[in-house]
């Protein structure tokens, strides 16, 4: 197997990206996809035969795009120590970097590890944390300005975004999805303040980088909802997630950043139109399986709402017809902007490599440049 | 409001410590524990899952329901078998081999036993073969397999299969479910019924076992 070509052109990716997320004329779509599960690399035989052991091995090997996103740590500063809390027969129960606790296979055969608890259940435990690993000012908190100014130069020709990282999905790793619900039930006032802290951070973040670059996009993630809507409750969200968002985008849109796409899986509809107003316009990597078809969802939403990601894997596991007809179905809307196609997650390894080189022809014979 | 309504309110708004306290009032009322359950913990769960199934509420409100449910039923069960409360049927669930996520599943299970259905847990990561015991085991009629990820619905195929070999699949009713799964793939791998969310899996189970 060859390694893939750039795509042609007539344009810098930096004004493609922008003009396709602006519903400005584009000469071709942006050339990216969102990655593999670690299976892949193992068991895909292109990946195996030509030394593909990561994604940006496969980023280069298929000369695929991907715009750039800088940032700075927005969370646990230090992480906590991996700790072996007790030996069992066959497995090991202990707490990994995030605090959790969880028991492991022994032998690692599997990578699979079930969690038992989070470290903070009570506002005693978060004070504890909050004290010991969510430091307001911390060298990891600092931008690196010297890779900042060579990766965010006014003249780069690539678009790069700036992380806003996560409001309420990292909490609930933290906590996990049960933690969380009971934890919004019987201390709203910690959660709460678990937010603010990880809001503070974040704006401490843009105030310095804001005023100094000009980022193309934003970039967030939250995971925070599962094919039956959100994970987390809906009076807390918009009590306290959504005005969060809004300080966020508030500074973005100060400083002319008015793309902002969000990481979160499942079916977002109850929590979009607060995305919408706080100014995250951009779903990533839109999974239809859980949701809608996007043409669906943008017939609801029109221009306000932009796509990237929204190909359905299971689609790409079905085989290659079922990938023609659904690349058939979004053609008009990559043809209208605001819509980048790439398969809806990390690409699962129940893709075969035939079908997902059979993918990526067919992507760019429909939406390469003409 | 009488006592059962209350307790089903509050099921419903997740009060545990409430449910809890008002459980313990209704026994010591002299209230028969099957009728606690049946007209008080079980419509409250039934309510939410049905809000659930509409898109009136979403998971967080039904975990926090299915909490104050478990803290009633704690308190309920010793009553239960010292009454003879006999289960409307029971099931055997899991996640299957090769996946960990069992949120969904849970709620399967708590809108089972909202259902007054018992359930044997097998938990996540489930062999084929683990599931044939527990069924010959306890003679459940139904089997509910749970798969969150493309790559283990599969193992979906692999239990129906692994109840055929064991020639017990004509005695048990199986569904499926789980985020990938549709109804054409439950009528591709042979399995009985599938729904897309936890209440109507219960309302489900429970007109399998009137037909059984
Ligand atoms: C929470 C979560 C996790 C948690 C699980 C915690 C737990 N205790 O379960 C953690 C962090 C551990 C996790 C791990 C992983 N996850 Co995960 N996870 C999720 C997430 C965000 C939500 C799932 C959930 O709990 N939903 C809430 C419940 C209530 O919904 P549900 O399970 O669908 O159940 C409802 C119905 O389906 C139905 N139902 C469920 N079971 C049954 C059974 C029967 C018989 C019936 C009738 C009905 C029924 O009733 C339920 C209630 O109505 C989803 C995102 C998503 N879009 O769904 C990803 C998701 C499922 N995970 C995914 C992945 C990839 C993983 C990992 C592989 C990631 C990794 N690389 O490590 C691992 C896999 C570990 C493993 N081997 O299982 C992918 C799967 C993609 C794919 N190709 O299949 C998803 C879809 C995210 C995504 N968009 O890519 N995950």
């Amino acid at each position: 197997m060859k390694p893939g070509k750039p795509w042609k052109g007539t344009m810098t990716r930096r004004e493609r990206f922008n003009a396709q997320m602006h519903y400005l004329p584009f000469d071709r779509t942006v050339n990216m996809e969102f990655g593999y599960w670690d299976e892949n690399y193992t068991q895909w035989d292109i990946f195996t035969e030509n030394g593909i052991k990561n994604e940006n091995d496969a980023n280069k090997f298929f000369a695929f795009e991907p715009p750039k996103v800088l940032g700075v740590n927005l969370w646990l500063a230090p992480g906590f120590e991996s700790k072996i809390v007790e030996v069992k027969e066959n497995t090991v129960i202990k707490t990994n970097w995030e605090g959790i606790l969880l028991e492991e296979p022994k032998d690692g055969h599997s990578s699979i590890p079930k969690y038992i608890r989070s470290s903070i259940e009570t506002p005693d435990d978060w004070k504890k944390v909050k004290e010991e690993h969510f430091p307001r000012f911390d060298k990891s908190r600092e931008p690196d300005y010297a890779y900042f100014d060579k990766t965010a130069s006014d003249e780069r020709d690539y678009p790069v975004g700036i992380d806003i990282g996560s409001m309420i999905g990292k909490i609930r790793d933290l906590l996990t999805v049960e933690g969380l619900t009971y934890a919004v039930y019987d201390y709203p006032e910690m959660v709460e303040d678990m937010v603010e802290t990880v809001c503070t951070f974040t704006e401490d973040m843009l105030d310095k980088v804001l005023p100094k670059y000009h980022f193309d996009f934003a970039s967030g993630w939250e995971d925070i909802c599962c094919k039956n809507g959100p994970l987390v409750s809906m009076d807390f969200f918009k009590s306290v997630v959504y005005p969060c968002y809004k300080r966020i985008g508030d500074k973005l849109h100060k400083h002319g950043v008015d793309i902002w796409y969000m990481d979160c899986d499942g079916d977002v509809r109850p929590l979009l139109p607060y995305f919408l107003d706080a100014g995250i316009n951009c779903l990533f990597p839109y999974e239809v399986n859980s949701c809608l078809h996007p043409a669906d969802l943008c017939r609801e939403y029109g221009r306000d709402l932009r796509i990237m990601g929204g190909v359905d894997k299971i689609q790409m596991i079905a085989g290659k017809a079922e990938i023609k007809k659904y690349l058939e179905s979004i053609e008009p809307l990559v043809a209208r902007g605001g819509f980048i196609p790439f398969c809806d997650h990390r690409c699962p390894p129940d893709v075969t490599p035939e079908n997902y080189l059979y993918y990526l022809d067919l992507k760019e014979k429909m939406f390469g440049l003409k | 409001m009488s006592i059962l309504t209350e307790i089903s309110e509050l099921v419903q708004k997740g009060r545990a410590k409430e449910v809890q306290a008002l459980v313990q009032q209704a026994l010591d009322e002299k209230i028969s524990a099957k009728e606690i359950l049946n007209n008080g913990l079980c419509p409250g769960m039934t309510a939410i899952g049905e809000k659930f199934k509409n898109n009136e509420v979403y998971v967080p409100e039904v975990l926090i329901a299915s909490r104050a449910m478990t803290k009633g039923t704690d308190i309920l069960k010793p009553y239960l078998v010292s009454e003879g409360v006999e289960p409307a049927g029971k099931a055997v669930i899991c996640t299957v081999k090769g996946d960990m996520h069992d949120i969904g599943k849970n709620l399967v299970k708590m809108m089972f036993e909202g259902s007054g259905i018992e359930c044997i847990d097998l938990g996540t990561d489930v062999d084929p073969q683990k599931i044939v015991e527990a069924v010959k085991e306890t003679g459940a009629k139904i089997v509910c397999l749970s798969a969150l990820l493309t790559t283990t619905m599969i193992n979906q195929k692999s239990a129906i299969e692994a109840l055929c070999e064991a020639g017990i699949r004509d005695d048990v009713v199986v569904m499926i479910g789980g985020a990938p799964v549709s109804e054409d793939y439950a009528g591709e791998i042979g399995a009985d019924i599938y729904t897309n969310d936890a209440a109507s899996a219960a309302a489900a189970a429970l007109a399998a076992l009137k037909n059984i």
